[in-house]
């Protein structure tokens, strides 16, 4: 009753974009997305497991992503996502919106 | 986004099986991962789900992205009530029929109001119509005599508060004057006049009706923004003295008089003998300004030069004749406020030069702009406030089914507290308990709502017969719109609320403790109970004093002694000058009809006056003008045209001299008969036969032949006023009714009636034909209507309050089984069982109309226009209401009274 879905991203709504992003790269299931994000952050950014899901079906009733049934690399069967155009665009859109927050975050660092 | 989210909720169920899969197999994934770096198999999987968190959690917030866990909840909710409902026929089906009448009246009551108060015009842009009307102080001085600028009228003023007069009507020089105002300085992109021409003689193809004129300006189509179904629309061009004389036909009068709109065009028409051309059809709905009225035939104002005769010419240059109505379309950007400013100076100056006198200066009317989108206000003025009482009665009837089933949830909850009992301690939210008992209530409110549109079409109907009366132009129509039904909805929703909130708080308190030990009394709930039965029993009092009241006003009604027939006789109406009579010849042809009227077999008596007596005041042209007798000045009398038989075919007793007859003829000297009080008030005990009486403006002097009884004339309402009764062949009117007095059903002699007029002339429609029963009747229509009415909605809410009185006391002699075993085997006698629990009943009654007579008393006042010779808080009427609500109350209450004395002590106590 009542209880809200938790985000303990630092930057709310950057998981998202990681999973938009990961998505525009190749198509993956969910631990394949997780795996990405990890590796390719050299293991500083650790995707809270159970809050990817949630986000999953956000995007996906966005018209952001697709789901559709597959087989993964060691062929087990699995949903697997894919970004769509409406998705891309959603990805510029953060992106850009990202750049800004942490040139301005910067900035105040940078301030004397 | 909503479909999306709709699909997704469809599919919901296959939606989270794949979920699940989907995060089984992350799990085992992330579980190989962690025993390939060398956990072991057991370790690893539980490492992954700790990891990941709570699944059933996780899977639950996944679902919520989708279904959000309302839908879901509701969901269930409605299965387990319909489950519920299922398991209790016999409840829910009395819980859905009494919403469903109590929703259904109010439903139709409802859609009546928003017909009259609530639509608009079906004209273009209506929000920017303004109707133009006027408020003066009252038009009397000190001495009672008319001191106002307004010297002849034809139309309405009304009263508007504290003694003031309100008019729509205008003289023509007014019009003129804020016609041209509006040009100097325009806040109107149009301002148009019209004015109800009343009944003509319609002939197309040789074929007559009576039909319905209105006259209008040419800017009144422009101004409307009315486009034609055919042809062209009246324009500035038709309406001025001289022009070609052309009609605009209503869409029905195209489709039944010439078979289609297109057909119409360019044909010719007679309007009383005058030609006319037809040049265009108004629009299907369109039915000029009055919702009251539907015209017939739209004609430009200044033809009614040739219609009505020259002698209409006057009213043109009378400033003191008040007749033309007016609106006006605001331009756009300015308010009604602003162009109220602009106009409202200029009429002043305009009005201030036709006063005569300086009293007349003192109370000269003054211009009040109204909104004009829903029409002209005549339905509203007249229907709004029996309306508004009905709609009370309605939602008295529906507060009475709401109290009656949270009464019975309530008797219900008591059975199902273990289960809530229960349900609470397994961990529900009390919130959610609640929530899922209201869905409940709402859902039986629903169904109740659903069927109650199925009553309200059927009240709406019946609604409409009663209201109507058999009056063949009755224009209020109510439907079921999408605005009326979702008043429908929202009120089953609320009552689904209102029923279901008490009982739902009550059943799931969090002292679950005794419930789940069966323990038996409920304190608060009795009290709750208790408060419902009260209420109950006030409410049905203040409906069967409302009955009482109206039904007591209908019998004063009934019992009038009107002073004249009221059975066997026919009436009927012919206006002969609109088919092309002329004086003196149009004298000869109504008196040869008068015979023949006579000699219809079974007809023992006919005779002809200028209207019926019901409807005498408010005929067309009698003499209005002053009366003297002598040098005294006759005040409030009513002049009558009348042939030979009158008095005897009315059967008015005549007291002195004789009746007007046959020896008056148009030559020889004009004569009158007096009603009785008249002689007593100007001729004390003198005999006023032969004396003399003038008609001050006609300078004719009538000498009195005889002295009638008193009679109420023009309505039953009316005191039994003086009456001067002339001869018809000296005061011939334009149109003529004539009465016979028959043998069996009057209705019989309408064929002879109409073989009779056609063979005299076939361009004369017969019209307005009806019994003097029927007539008499339909003056009071209302006071028929609300005695019914509130008859039925006081005996339902009785019934509805007794049920609830019936089901508490049943229910709480259940619970008191062992107690008054108990008392019983220590000796109480039946007697005293019974006694017992009608004393609580009358407690309840009591209280009950402790709250209802000061409720009664106050309420009654709000009807009191209503009533005729009954005192709003008429004791009878109060005593009687007391008496019966009590029987009834001691019926209800007996059965449970006497189930209580026959307990048997012995089973009563081995019960627990």
């Amino acid at each position: 009753m009542g209880r809200k879905a938790q985000k303990n991203d630092s930057l709310p709504g950057s998981l998202d974009m990681l999973i938009l992003r990961t998505l525009s790269l190749r198509n993956l299931h969910g631990y394949g997305i997780v795996q990405f994000i990890q590796q390719s952050s050299g293991n500083e950014l650790l995707v809270e497991e159970g809050s990817l899901y949630p986000a999953l079906q956000r995007l996906e009733l966005n018209g952001w992503i697709d789901g559709v049934w597959g087989v993964t690399s060691n062929n087990r069967r699995a949903r697997i996502y894919k970004i769509t155009a409406a998705g891309r665009k959603q990805l510029a859109v953060e992106t850009r919106k990202y750049a800004k927050l942490t040139l301005a975050i910067a900035r105040v660092m940078e301030a004397e | 986004m909503l479909i999306r989210r709709l699909k997704y909720w469809m599919e919901s169920a296959r939606r989270s099986e794949t979920l699940r899969e989907e995060m089984e197999l992350h799990l085992a994934e992330k579980a190989a991962e962690l025993e390939a770096d060398g956990m072991a198999p057991e370790r690893a999987r539980d490492e992954a789900r700790r990891r990941f968190g709570n699944v059933g959690l996780k899977h639950e917030e996944s679902r919520e992205i989708w279904i959000t866990r309302f839908w879901s909840e509701l969901r269930q909710d409605v299965r387990y009530g319909y489950r519920t409902m299922i398991a209790n026929k016999a409840f829910s089906a009395l819980a859905v029929l009494s919403l469903a009448l109590g929703i259904g009246a109010n439903t139709a009551v409802y859609s009546f109001i928003e017909s009259i108060l609530l639509r608009s015009l079906p004209v273009a842009d209506p929000e920017s119509l303004v109707v133009l009307n006027w408020h003066s102080p009252p038009p009397f001085n000190a001495d009672k005599q008319w001191v106002h600028v307004m010297h002849r009228v034809q139309g309405l003023a009304w009263p508007g508060g504290k003694g003031t007069m309100v008019s729509g009507m205008f003289p023509y020089g007014a019009f003129e004057t804020l016609r041209e105002e509006n040009e100097e300085n325009p806040v109107f992109s149009t301002l148009f006049g019209y004015f109800d021409g009343l009944k003509h003689n319609l002939a197309i193809r040789g074929q007559a009706t009576r039909a319905s004129v209105e006259y209008v300006t040419g800017g009144y189509f422009r101004g409307l923004g009315v486009l034609p179904a055919a042809g062209r629309l009246i324009d500035s061009e038709d309406d001025r003295p001289g022009a070609a004389p052309v009609a605009v036909i209503s869409f029905a009068t195209s489709q039944s008089r010439f078979g289609g709109a297109s057909n119409a065009i360019g044909k010719s028409i007679l309007v009383d003998n005058v030609p006319f051309t037809v040049i265009g059809v108004a629009p299907p709905q369109f039915f000029g300004v009055d919702p009251a009225a539907s015209p017939d035939l739209y004609l430009p104002v200044h033809t009614n030069l040739l219609v009505d005769g020259p002698s209409a010419a006057s009213m043109y240059h009378d400033g003191n004749y008040y007749w033309l109505e007016m609106m006006g379309r605001l331009r756009p950007g300015v308010s009604m406020a602003r162009a109220q400013a602009v106009l409202a100076p200029r009429f002043h100056q305009w009005v201030a030069t036709t006063a005569t006198t300086s009293g007349e200066l003192a109370k000269l009317p003054a211009l009040k702009l109204n909104p004009g989108a829903a029409g002209l206000g005549s339905l509203r003025r007249r229907y709004s406030k029996p309306l508004f009482v009905l709609l009370i009665m309605v939602g008295l009837i529906l507060a009475l089914a709401c109290a009656n089933i949270a009464n019975l949830l309530l008797a219900r909850a008591a059975a199902r507290r273990r289960e809530m009992a229960v349900r609470l301690s397994l961990g529900a939210g009390r919130f959610r308990v609640v929530r899922q008992l209201l869905t409940e209530s709402v859902m039986l409110a629903s169904l109740g709502g659903a069927l109650g549109v199925l009553f309200a079409i059927w009240g709406m109907r019946s609604l409409t017969l009663l209201l109507s009366h058999g009056q063949p132009n009755f224009t209020l129509h109510a439907e079921l719109n999408w605005n009326v039904l979702g008043v429908t909805a929202a009120l089953s929703v609320v009552c689904g609320l209102l029923f279901g909130l008490v009982p739902a708080i009550q059943s799931t308190r969090p002292d679950v403790m005794p419930a789940l030990k069966n323990g038996r009394e409920g304190g608060p709930r009795r009290r709750s109970q208790h408060v419902l039965v009260v209420a109950q029993i006030a409410i049905s009092f203040l409906l069967l004093v409302g009955a009482g009241l109206f039904v007591r006003t209908l019998n004063k009604l009934d019992s009038i002694n009107l002073g004249y027939a009221r059975e066997h006789i026919l009436l009927f109406s012919l206006n002969a000058r609109q088919a092309g009579h002329h004086a003196p010849e149009i004298t000869t042809f109504y008196t040869d009809l008068l015979k023949r009227f006579e000699s219809i077999p079974g007809v023992s008596s006919a005779t002809v006056s200028q209207s019926s007596i019901i409807h005498a005041n408010r005929a067309g042209e009698t003499y209005r003008g002053p009366i003297k007798i002598g040098t005294a000045t006759v005040l409030g009398a009513g002049v009558m045209v009348v042939g030979p038989h009158f008095l005897t075919t009315m059967q008015i007793p005549l007291i002195a001299g004789r009746g007007i007859d046959g020896r008056d003829q148009p030559g020889s000297t004009p004569v009158a008969v007096i009603s009785e009080r008249m002689a007593r008030t100007y001729f004390g005990n003198e005999n006023p036969v032969g004396r003399r009486i003038t008609f001050v403006d006609d300078k004719r002097d009538l000498q009195i032949v005889g002295v009638s009884a008193n009679l109420r004339y023009g309505g039953l309402k009316h005191e039994s006023s003086m009456t001067v009764f002339v001869a018809f062949s000296q005061f011939t009117p334009d149109g003529a009714t004539y009465a016979l007095r028959t043998a069996g059903d009057p209705l019989r002699y309408v064929r002879s009636v109409h073989e009779i007029v056609r063979k005299a002339d076939s361009r004369i429609p017969v019209t307005d034909v009806v019994t003097q029963a029927a007539e008499i009747d339909r003056t009071i229509s209302q006071e028929l209507a609300f005695a019914k009415l509130s008859t039925g909605f006081a005996l339902l809410a009785l019934l509805i309050a007794c049920v609830g009185l019936y089901g508490t006391m049943s229910y709480s002699v259940a619970r008191q089984v062992r107690e008054i075993g108990i008392r019983m085997a220590l000796g109480a006698q039946r007697g005293a069982v019974v006694w017992m629990v009608l004393r609580r009943v009358l407690l309840l009654a009591a209280a009950g109309l402790a709250i209802g007579v000061p409720a009664a008393l106050i309420a009654s006042r709000l009807v009191k226009s209503f009533l005729f010779e009954t005192q709003p808080n008429d004791p009878g009427t109060l005593a009687l209401a007391c008496i019966v609500l009590l029987s009834a109350a001691i019926l209800a209450g007996y059965a449970p009274a006497r189930r209580a004395s026959r307990i048997d002590p012995v089973a009563a106590l081995r019960q627990e």
